[in-house]
C-alpha cells in the first residue's frame, strides 16, 4: 500500500461528491452554487495532482523512479486528471455544470475501476527499456489531453441529440462546446501521433509500423478530420455534427481501450 | 457560420461542362476525399481485425477455406502492402493536391472583402463605440498588432491574425510532406535484422522483403559484449549490445546500444531489436579445454565430433547435450549429462572426454535500418503542428475605423472565437478612454 494510493482513493471519493454536488445544484436550481462547484473541482484536481506526483516519487522510493504513465492502472488516473484538466484550462468553454456534471462521473467511473478493479494491476512496475525514453512524457500527455477532449465533444455532441429539456443548453451551445473540443482535441491527437512515431523510430527503427494503436490512432484521426471539414467547409451543423462526434469517440474508446484487450500489439504494455 | 465558410473559400467550383472537367471536378471534390479517407479508415480496420503477414496454416486454423481465400483476394492478410490501399493513398495524394490548390487560387485571386462599411452599419456592429476627441492616428497608436491594408471607402482598415488563413495550407502541404518522406523510404530504404554473438563481425545485412537480397554496409560492425539485466521481479531492465565501428580493420567508433538509444553511422541505423542464448558445451577432450557450440563439427587426430542435439532436461536427469561423432565409420551418438557424474565421462576412440559445464551465451539481435526519407516525415510534422497553431489559435479579426467630427468611429469584427474578441476589443476600448488628451 502507498500513500498515493490513499490521496488517489479519497480523490475517487471527491469526484463522487462533486458528482452529488452538480446534482444537488439541479435539483435546488440555484445559481450561486455554480461558483462552489468548480471551487470543488479545483481542489479535487488539486489533490488528483498530489496523487500523481507522490506516485511518482514512491517510485522513485523502490529505485525505478519513473512518471506515473507507465500501465493501465496509471494511465486510467491520468485520463481522469486530463479531464479536469482541460476542464479548468478551458473554463471559459466549458462552463456548462451539465458537462461537468458528466465530466465528473466519467472520472469517478475511471478511478474508481482503477481502485477497484481486481484485474487492474496497482503496483508501481519497474520501467521496461522500451518505455525508457523522455518520448514518453510528451507523448502520453499529448494523446490523453486528446481523449479528454474527445470525451467532453462526445458529450456535447450526446446530449445535443437527446430531446431537449429543462436541464440541456441549448443545442448551438451544444454545437460550440463539441466544436472547441474537437479543436484541442484535434491538434492534441496530431501532437500525439507524431511524438509518438519519432519515439517509435529511436526505439524500434520505424516511424510508423501500422501496429493496431498506431492505426486506430490514424483511423480517429481521419474522423475528426472529417468533422472539421463537415463544419468549415461544408457547414454542417446540430445533429450530423452530434453524430460525427460520437462516432469519433468510439474510435477513441477502441484506441485506448479495444486495442489493449481484443488486439495484440507494440503497444500492449497495460493488458 | 457564413462569414467562416465564405471564409474558406466557398464550396465547390463551378458546374463542369465537358467529361474532363467533370473527371476534374471530381478527383478535386472533397466528396472524393470523404470517399477516399472513409475507404483508408475501413481498410485499415480490417488490418487491425484480420492478422497480418501471417502463415496460411495459421490463417486456415482460424479461417475456412473460402473465407482464406477472399482473403488472399483482396490482400486481407497483407493489407497495408496491398495494391489496392497504396492506390487509395496516392489518389487521395492527388486529390489533396487538387483541392488544395483550388482553393489556395480562389483565396489569392481575392474574394478578400476588401470594403469599409459605411458609418451606419459600422455603429450596427456587435463592437464598435465612439472614441470621442480622438483621431484616427490616436486610435491606431492602440491597436498592437494590426496591419492597415489598403481598402476602398471612407476611413481606414485594420487587420490582425490574417496569416491564420494560410494554417490549412499548412496542414494539407505537410501531410504530402510526409507521404513523399515516406515514398523516399521506402524507394531508397531498407531494413533487416542482424544476429551477433559477442566477437562475430558483420559487413552486409540480409534485407526484409525484397527477394532477400543482401546490403553491404559499407563498413564492419562487430560485436563485443551483450548484456540483458532484469528487476528484481524479473521484468527485463536493460539491453545492451557493445559494439564497434570498424573501417579498413581499424576502430573508429564504440558505442553502447540500447533500445531508446540506437546506434546511427554513416546513414545507416543500428537497433536493439531482441536477444537470445545459445548454449555453448565446455569440453575437457584429452586434457584440452574447448568450448563447442550445437553443430559445429570438432576434430583432431582423427578424432571428429559434434554436439547434436541440447536438452535442458533430459528425463529429469537436468541439462545434457548428444555429441555425435565417428566410430569405424559409422556414424554414433551419445548423451553427457552435467548433472550426472557417471555419465559427464566417456571414452571416444580412447581419448577422454568430459563435459565440464554448459553455459549460455546471449546473442544479441540488431535492427538495421537505412531510411533517408525521415528528415523529409520530421519537416512534415513540424510544419502540421505549425499548420495547426496557425489554423486554430489564430484568429483574423478586423478594426473598421472612420473619423467624424465628435471623434473617432471604431468598430470590429472577427470570423471566429467572437468571444474572445470580445474581449480584446474591450480592452482596446479602454485603452483609448485613458489616452493622454
Amino acid at each position: 500500500m502507498y500513500w498515493s494510493d490513499k490521496i488517489l482513493g479519497l480523490v475517487t471519493i471527491l469526484y463522487l461528491v462533486l458528482f452529488l454536488f452538480h446534482l444537488l445544484y439541479f435539483a435546488l436550481r440555484k445559481e450561486r452554487l455554480l461558483p462552489f462547484l468548480w471551487v470543488a473541482l479545483y481542489v479535487i484536481f488539486g489533490f488528483h495532482t498530489l496523487g500523481l506526483m507522490i506516485r511518482w516519487i514512491e517510485s522513485y522510493r523502490l529505485s525505478i523512479g519513473h512518471a506515473p504513465l507507465t500501465n493501465f492502472y496509471e494511465s486510467l488516473i491520468f485520463f481522469a486528471w486530463c479531464i479536469s484538466l482541460i476542464l479548468i484550462i478551458m473554463k471559459k468553454s466549458f462552463r456548462l455544470p451539465i458537462l461537468t456534471m458528466f465530466a465528473s462521473i466519467t472520472s469517478l467511473t475511471f478511478m474508481g475501476y482503477a481502485s477497484l478493479s481486481t484485474s487492474v494491476d496497482r503496483a508501481i512496475q519497474p520501467l521496461i527499456p522500451a518505455l525508457q525514453s523522455n518520448w514518453l512524457h510528451i507523448h502520453v500527455f499529448t494523446c490523453f489531453i486528446a481523449y479528454a477532449a474527445f470525451a467532453l465533444s462526445f458529450f456535447s455532441g450526446l446530449f445535443s441529440l437527446l430531446p431537449r429539456g429543462s436541464l440541456l443548453p441549448s443545442k448551438e451551445v451544444l454545437d460550440e462546446t463539441n466544436y472547441r473540443s474537437v479543436m484541442v482535441g484535434f491538434p492534441m491527437l496530431t501532437a500525439g501521433i507524431m511524438t509518438g512515431a519519432v519515439w517509435a523510430h529511436y526505439a524500434w527503427g520505424s516511424y510508423w509500423s501500422w501496429d493496431p494503436k498506431e492505426t486506430w490512432s490514424l483511423i480517429t484521426w481521419i474522423v475528426y478530420a472529417l468533422f472539421l471539414h463537415a463544419r468549415f467547409v461544408k457547414g454542417w451543423q446540430g445533429r450530423r455534427m452530434a453524430l460525427l462526434s460520437v462516432i469519433g469517440f468510439m474510435s477513441v474508446i477502441f484506441t485506448y481501450f479495444g486495442v489493449n484487450f481484443i488486439l495484440s500489439g507494440l503497444h500492449s504494455y497495460a493488458s | 457560420m457564413s462569414a467562416i465558410k465564405s471564409e474558406l473559400g466557398g464550396e465547390e467550383a463551378p458546374p463542369p461542362s465537358s467529361p474532363v472537367n467533370y473527371l476534374y471536378g471530381f478527383l478535386s471534390s472533397l466528396k472524393f476525399a470523404i470517399l477516399l479517407l472513409s475507404l483508408i479508415a475501413v481498410g485499415s480496420i480490417f488490418g487491425t481485425v484480420v492478422k497480418q503477414q501471417a502463415s496460411p496454416e495459421e490463417y486456415l486454423s482460424f479461417y475456412s477455406g473460402s473465407t482464406y481465400t477472399l482473403i488472399r483476394f483482396f490482400g486481407l492478410n497483407d493489407i497495408f502492402h496491398a495494391r489496392w490501399f497504396l492506390s487509395l493513398i496516392t489518389l487521395f495524394a492527388l486529390n489533396l493536391v487538387l483541392c488544395t490548390t483550388q482553393r489556395f487560387v480562389r483565396m489569392r485571386r481575392g474574394n478578400r472583402d476588401l470594403t469599409i462599411p459605411d458609418e451606419k452599419a459600422l455603429s450596427a456592429m456587435s463592437n464598435s463605440f465612439l472614441a470621442k476627441g480622438r483621431t484616427m492616428e490616436d486610435v491606431s497608436a492602440c491597436l498592437r498588432g494590426f496591419k492597415q491594408e489598403e481598402a476602398k471607402g471612407e476611413g481606414a482598415f485594420l487587420e490582425k491574425g490574417a496569416i491564420s488563413r494560410y494554417g490549412v495550407y499548412m496542414i494539407h502541404l505537410s501531410i504530402i510532406v510526409i507521404l513523399v518522406g515516406s515514398l523516399i523510404g521506402l524507394v531508397f530504404g531498407y531494413r533487416g535484422p542482424l544476429t551477433l554473438h559477442p566477437g562475430e563481425t558483420r559487413d552486409s545485412v540480409q534485407v526484409r522483403g525484397g527477394a532477400g537480397r543482401t546490403v553491404p554496409l559499407g563498413f564492419t560492425l562487430k560485436c563485443n559484449d551483450f548484456k540483458a539485466s532484469f528487476y528484481p521481479n524479473g521484468q527485463p531492465k536493460d539491453y545492451v549490445s557493445s559494439v564497434e565501428i570498424l573501417e579498413g580493420g581499424k576502430k573508429v567508433l564504440e558505442k553502447e546500444i540500447r533500445v531508446n538509444s540506437p546506434l546511427s553511422y554513416r546513414g545507416i541505423n543500428f537497433y536493439q531489436a531482441t536477444y537470445g542464448s545459445t548454449p555453448v558445451f565446455l569440453f575437457d577432450i584429452g586434457g584440452e579445454q574447448v568450448s563447442l557450440t550445437q553443430e559445429t563439427p570438432y576434430s583432431k587426430d582423427g578424432l571428429f565430433l559434434m554436439p547434436m542435439r541440447f536438452e535442458k532436461s533430459v528425463h529429469d536427469f537436468g541439462a545434457g547435450v548428444q555429441i555425435g561423432y565417428v566410430e569405424d565409420e559409422k556414424p554414433a551418438a551419445a548423451w553427457f549429462l552435467k548433472d550426472v557424474p557417471r555419465l559427464r565421462e566417456r571414452d571416444i576412440k580412447g581419448v577422454k572426454v568430459r563435459l565440464l559445464d554448459i553455459k549460455d551465451q546471449y546473442y544479441t539481435g540488431l535492427e538495421v535500418a537505412r531510411d533517408p526519407g525521415v528528415w523529409v516525415v520530421w519537416s512534415g510534422f513540424i510544419l502540421i503542428l505549425l499548420g495547426l497553431y496557425v489554423n486554430f489559435f489564430l484568429y483574423r479579426r478586423r478594426i473598421y475605423l472612420l473619423q467624424r467630427q465628435e471623434g473617432t468611429l471604431v468598430a470590429g469584427m472577427a470570423f471566429r472565437n467572437r468571444e474572445a474578441f470580445k474581449a480584446e476589443f474591450e480592452k482596446i476600448k479602454e485603452k483609448i478612454d485613458v489616452l493622454e488628451r
